[in-house]
């Protein structure tokens, strides 16, 4: 999509100011733009600290199943036994081992999750692009729409929807993706509804550009700065409400190592001093969360300037 | 004395004094029959010796301590699933609290003995296609107006009758129909049955527990605003889907149950674990009922006091009888094999639990035929016939829904099963998707392959014989179509002695182990806490809570 | 909308009412009372026309006015998140400016990072926490949310505290951080500067000026956060017996009982916009810029 070969203007550093007289130059401007900004990414210190913890978890979720013991294996006789040698972190109320479904639990939500958020970007870019650039009609009933679904509690038609089509992965990667996506479009919008009044936009039509390629050729790459922090941001929602959906038991099904799933299954047994299948669980979301959020941090501040 | 006894009463009593029931039994055996109870206590005491049974556990004795009179009863409780209308109770909430203001004709209490009530007496003619009732007299509702035997009559044809869309009508189907109640005279009331029915007192009784007495101008519109009854307890606030409040009746006719507390307040629970949260902290005196798998805080805390109830409350693992992989009932033997017991009784079930023998008879039931063997594990044998059967290696769902200890069991069947290669997919949903429309065709309860349904405790396994094994049955998920089967079922119900009972339950218990449509591998114990400070509360295995003598130990 | 999504839901509403153990014939008795075997069209023309009228109808699940569940519900959800709202703004806005004012300082960081932490820590974590230390550890406060009738406006916030403590954590570090980053912009803007030039005293500008608008951004955050929210009711709802709007709307999914869903969503969605609405107004008023134009 990119014009090659123009060199780089000397105002370099001006990281993704818009330079509106040459056309072609600008995407050039974006490519070093973007090694710019990994570069700065990757001295970011909430970026890394980020990156660490998520990667962590994504090599539990990749390489878990081969390392730990079967999380399936329940042993009911032998349940709630408390952290020991044997069990690192304790058996839940059937017997099946802690640490094992802790690591592989983390599988589940890092398919839902990304690819949820996956969705709703795409979705919400789509629709974004197309409110900001169209504007007039077009605009305001897709607008009113969007709001229409803003509207709607995410968990509550997470659960409508799990009881219609039976909670499983793909309906709450559709649920959360779909319900996800009117946030990311008016982001989306206001970065379009900007970009449009630049010069390059009606240069393009000038050329008699197809507007498809205007859409997604011209303006789509310059506003992927939002749409990347967007994505990191909702992550860490989707996270969040795909934990609590499987806590209700609308979510990820059981017998799933979900962590959500398990802290649901062993609340009532807190008071009784079975704590270990509780904490666990909960503090891998807690951390989850926190490493993505430091990631979209660091995205952030990276994109910011 | 014996000359003026039925045939049947005096085949009861042969029965006790030849050992063949125990002194509890003859009890309870005599008073299903509607001998009086002095009489029974006389002929036990006369005849027989002592036998031990029931459940025991600490609860037990601390429960039975003296209590002050007057305070306020707490008592926590399942949410109630629809109004409080009798028509419509249909779950363990609305049962109990429905049982607090009104009252049945006869009470079956945790030894499965029919206590009168309403009713004084009872009686069989001679096939026991009818059965006399002396309804008790001077008793009152609660705005002074006198309950009659017309007013009986009238609740059980309210409920008899199709068009009336009462829960019960499943209860009665094939035993009683609308009109088959009449009130012949102020004091008496005559059922006339479809069909002779040896434990017809049951279906009058507090195990059908739609079935209080009701003035005859019954209305559904304005009886929730005052939940009009003869019981001990008045409504005084209803909150839906919150708690409701009772004050004492004053004018109660049994004065040995005359209400000590001054208030019974229950609150609903949403969620099992609210429930015990709650009685851990102390914001209710009872906690009606909870599972052993996910109420263990509460079978270890020395500050809670466990009642345990041995009942035949149970869950049906059943097999598509017309389906792959179990049309051939060798794989369905298979499958019973490979099921760890053990595992389930002791480790699921915390061993409040007795174990099943693949049929409805617990060992509760004083008409199982103990003598068949109970079924164990054997893998190697399991195998086996999966190979003779041809079936080995496949796969099917598992379908059912969240509630209690379901889930788990679920879990451990899908374990199990993996030994012999079977690959078991779990398919847990809500209530609502699980039963669906109810109906063959639109139901995963009734048209899945495999799945499991919760069936609460009855004083007598006639619904399990009936509508989950019948060929005609309607909660039939096995399809399973079995013209024997049917007709063992006729001669126990029609059984009015035990020793005939016994018989045909043995034939059916060794039919049903054979050809397995449905594992019933738990029968489990009824579990309510208590705080240590609280006694005098009567609990029932089907959910009823009883607590005119309850409070604060003296 | 809502209509047509509640009548793909699965099962009959007379046989969930019912339960799946009634025969079939009481099924079809109740079905024909409730009006539920009536086409879809008639069903929903019935509902709109009554709705506009403002009669919500009859709830088939619970025989109550519909009304009467939701308004119900919607109060005492209301109760929850007022004591939430009035617990977590003064306190992340406080929060939010002190991290601002020592930028970069220690306790910046502990705000900020923990405020974080806080947020990222799901709510039926927080609530299990809170019940485990302060119910059943401390004997301070109750275990259930569910205050008995006629109950005093302090024993109501004895048994709200915890359930409303949870939303608090899950909120204070979003605004926080909002009012964090707004204190700070208006800290660098130009016209603070110009009034501390101008002579006036730190805390006059923190007042004047800065609080102002920090506000702003905290504003158009919490009010968005209105309609997520809901959702973690759901859950508190749920772990502390409370009858509020999110569990009302959970039965009522599983129940198939339609007029409440759509009623019940209905409803929030107003109460969203409403909020929204608020939030502009608030926005227009306290931004200095609109004021002084309309001044002008």
């Amino acid at each position: 999509m990119s014009v090659p070969g123009q060199p780089a203007p000397a105002g370099a550093t001006e990281i993704g100011t818009a330079s509106p007289a040459v056309v072609g130059a600008r995407s050039d401007d974006s490519r070093v733009a973007t090694k710019e900004r990994l570069a700065l990414l990757m001295r970011s210190k909430s970026f890394l600290a980020g990156a660490v913890v998520v990667g962590f978890f994504v090599l539990c979720a990749i390489f878990g199943e081969l390392i730990v013991k079967d999380p399936l294996a329940s042993d009911p006789i032998n349940d709630l036994i408390a952290p020991s040698a044997d069990s690192w972190l304790g058996t839940d109320k059937l017997g099946r081992d802690v640490f094992s479904r802790v690591i592989v639990g983390a599988r589940d939500i890092l398919i839902v999750a990304p690819l949820a958020t996956i969705l709703a970007t795409v979705l919400g870019t789509a629709l974004g692009l197309i409110t900001g650039y169209f504007r007039g009609v077009v605009d305001d009933v897709l607008s009113r729409i969007i709001e229409a679904f803003l509207a709607l509690p995410v968990i509550i038609m997470g659960l409508l929807v799990a009881v219609a089509l039976g909670p499983s992965k793909t309906t709450l990667i559709l649920t959360i993706g779909i319900l996800f996506a009117p946030l990311i479009s008016r982001t989306v919008r206001a970065a379009v509804l900007t970009e449009r009044e630049l010069e390059y936009v009606s240069a393009a039509r000038l050329r008699n550009e197809r507007t498809p390629y205007i859409l997604f050729g011209e303006i789509l790459p310059n506003v992927m700065g939002p749409i990347i922090v967007e994505f990191t941001v909702r992550l860490g929602y989707a996270i969040f409400t795909a934990a609590g959906l499987s806590f209700l038991g609308f979510g990820i099904p059981a017998p799933s190592p979900d962590w959500g799933l398990q802290v649901s299954e062993h609340y009532s047994l807190i008071s009784g001093g079975f704590w270990w299948p509780v904490l666990f669980p909960s503090l891998a979301i807690a951390a989850l969360v926190i490493g993505v959020n430091l990631i979209a941090d660091g995205v952030a501040s990276a994109f910011e300037r | 004395m014996r000359a003026q006894r039925s045939e049947l009463e005096n085949h009861i009593i042969d029965e006790y004094r030849a050992g063949y029931i125990g002194r509890r039994e003859f009890m309870r055996r005599g008073a299903v029959v509607g001998m009086s109870l002095p009489l029974v206590g006389f002929l036990a005491s006369a005849c027989g010796t002592e036998e031990k049974g029931g459940s025991s556990a600490d609860g037990e004795e601390s429960n039975k301590a003296a209590v002050k009179k007057g305070g306020v009863f707490k008592t926590g409780i399942q949410i109630p699933g629809s109004d409080l209308d009798p028509l419509k109770v249909n779950n363990q909430g609305s049962l109990g609290v429905l049982a607090q203001s009104a009252e049945f004709l006869i009470f079956s209490d945790r030894d499965l003995k029919p206590v009168p009530r309403l009713a004084e007496s009872w009686e069989p003619n001679d096939d026991g296609s009818q059965w006399t009732f002396k309804i008790r007299q001077g008793v009152k509702y609660h705005d002074g107006t006198p309950m009659t035997s017309e007013d009986v009559a009238a609740t059980f044809n309210l409920h008899a009758d199709p068009d009336n869309g009462s829960n019960a009508l499943s209860a009665f189907t094939g035993v009683l129909s609308k009109g088959g109640a009449q009130a012949t005279d102020e004091t008496t009331v005559v059922f006339e049955l479809d069909a002779p029915n040896g434990n017809f007192p049951f279906n009058t009784s507090s195990d059908n527990y739609n079935l209080v007495i009701l003035p005859k101008g019954f209305d559904p519109t304005t009886w929730p605003k005052n939940f009009q009854g003869t019981g001990p307890w008045r409504l005084d606030k209803y909150s839906p889907n919150q708690g409701v409040t009772f004050t004492p009746n004053p004018d109660y006719w049994d004065k040995t149950r005359s209400v000590l507390p001054e208030r019974h307040e229950m609150t609903f629970y949403e969620k099992e674990a609210a429930g015990i949260l709650g009685i851990q902290g102390g914001e209710v005196d009872v906690l009606s009922q909870f599972s052993a798998i996910n109420g263990k805080p509460l079978l270890t805390d020395p500050n809670i006091s466990v009642i345990e109830l041995r009942a035949a409350q149970h869950r049906q693992l059943h097999m598509r009888t017309d389906k792959e992989p179990f049309t051939d009932k060798r794989v369905r033997q298979a499958v019973a094999l490979l099921l760890n017991r053990d595992n389930i009784v002791k480790g699921l079930l915390e061993e409040k639990s007795d174990y099943g023998n693949d049929s409805p008879f617990a060992p509760v039931y004083r008409t199982t035929d103990k003598t068949v063997a109970q079924r164990k594990q054997d893998v190697e044998k399991a195998k086996a016939l999966l190979a003779e059967a041809g079936k080995e290696n496949f796969s099917v769902e598992l379908r059912t829904w969240e509630n209690f200890e379901m889930p788990q069991y679920a879990a451990l069947v899908q374990n199990d099963l993996k030994a012999a290669g079977i690959d078991v997919k779990l398919n847990i949903t809500d209530a609502g998707s699980y039963y669906g429309d109810a109906v063959f065709g639109k139901s995963p309860w009734l048209d899945s392959t495999f799945g499991i349904t919760e069936y609460g405790h009855r004083g007598v396994p006639n619904v399990y014989l009936g509508a989950p094994l019948k060929s005609d049955g309607t909660w039939n998920s096995s399809h399973f179509k079995n013209k024997a089967y049917d007709a063992l079922n006729t001669e126990y119900v029609a059984a009015l002695d035990l020793q005939t009972q016994r018989t045909a339950a043995k034939k059916i218990q060794e039919m049903l182990l054979d050809e397995v449509p449905i594992i019933f591998s738990y029968f489990y114990f009824y579990l309510s806490a208590l705080k240590p400070t609280i006694a005098g509360v009567n609990v029932s295995a089907m959910g009823h809570v009883d607590v005119t003598q309850g409070g604060v130990k003296a | 909308m809502i209509f047509l999504a509640a009548q793909v839901l699965p099962g009959d509403v007379a046989r969930r009412i019912l339960g799946p153990f009634a025969d079939q014939a009481s099924v079809d008795a109740l079905s024909k009372e409730l009006g539920t075997d009536r086409s879809l069209i008639a069903q929903y023309w019935g509902w709109i026309s009554s709705f506009v009228t403002g009669d919500l109808g009859q709830s088939p699940a619970q025989s109550r006015p519909v009304s009467d569940i939701v308004v119900d519900a919607i109060v005492a959800s209301g109760k929850l998140a007022l004591l939430a709202f009035i617990i977590v703004v003064p306190l992340a806005i406080a929060g939010g400016v002190v991290a601002a004012m020592n930028e970069g300082s220690l306790r910046d960081r502990l705000i900020s990072v923990g405020g974080l932490s806080a947020t990222a820590i799901p709510e039926f974590v927080w609530a299990v926490l809170f019940i485990l230390v302060f119910s059943l550890g401390l004997g301070l406060f109750p275990t259930t949310a569910q205050f008995p009738e006629g109950a005093g406006i302090f024993t109501q916030i004895k048994y709200l505290l915890l359930p409303a403590l949870c939303l608090v954590c899950v909120l204070f570090g979003y605004i926080a951080r909002m009012a964090r980053a707004g204190t700070i912009e208006a800290l660098e803007a130009d016209y603070t500067r110009t009034a501390v030039l101008k002579g006036l005293a730190q805390r006059t500008v923190i007042r004047r000026h800065v609080l102002r608008n920090s506000l702003l951004p905290t504003i158009a955050v919490v009010a968005t956060q209105a309609g997520y929210l809901i959702g973690g009711l759901v859950i508190i709802e749920l772990i502390f017996n409370y009858q509020g709007i999110g569990l009302a709307l959970a039965r009522a999914a599983t129940q198939k009982d339609i007029p409440v869903l759509q009623s019940g969503i209905l409803i929030i969605g107003v109460v969203y916009l409403v909020a929204t609405l608020i939030a502009d107004i608030l926005y227009s008023v306290l931004n200095p810029r609109v004021r002084l134009e309309a001044a002008e």
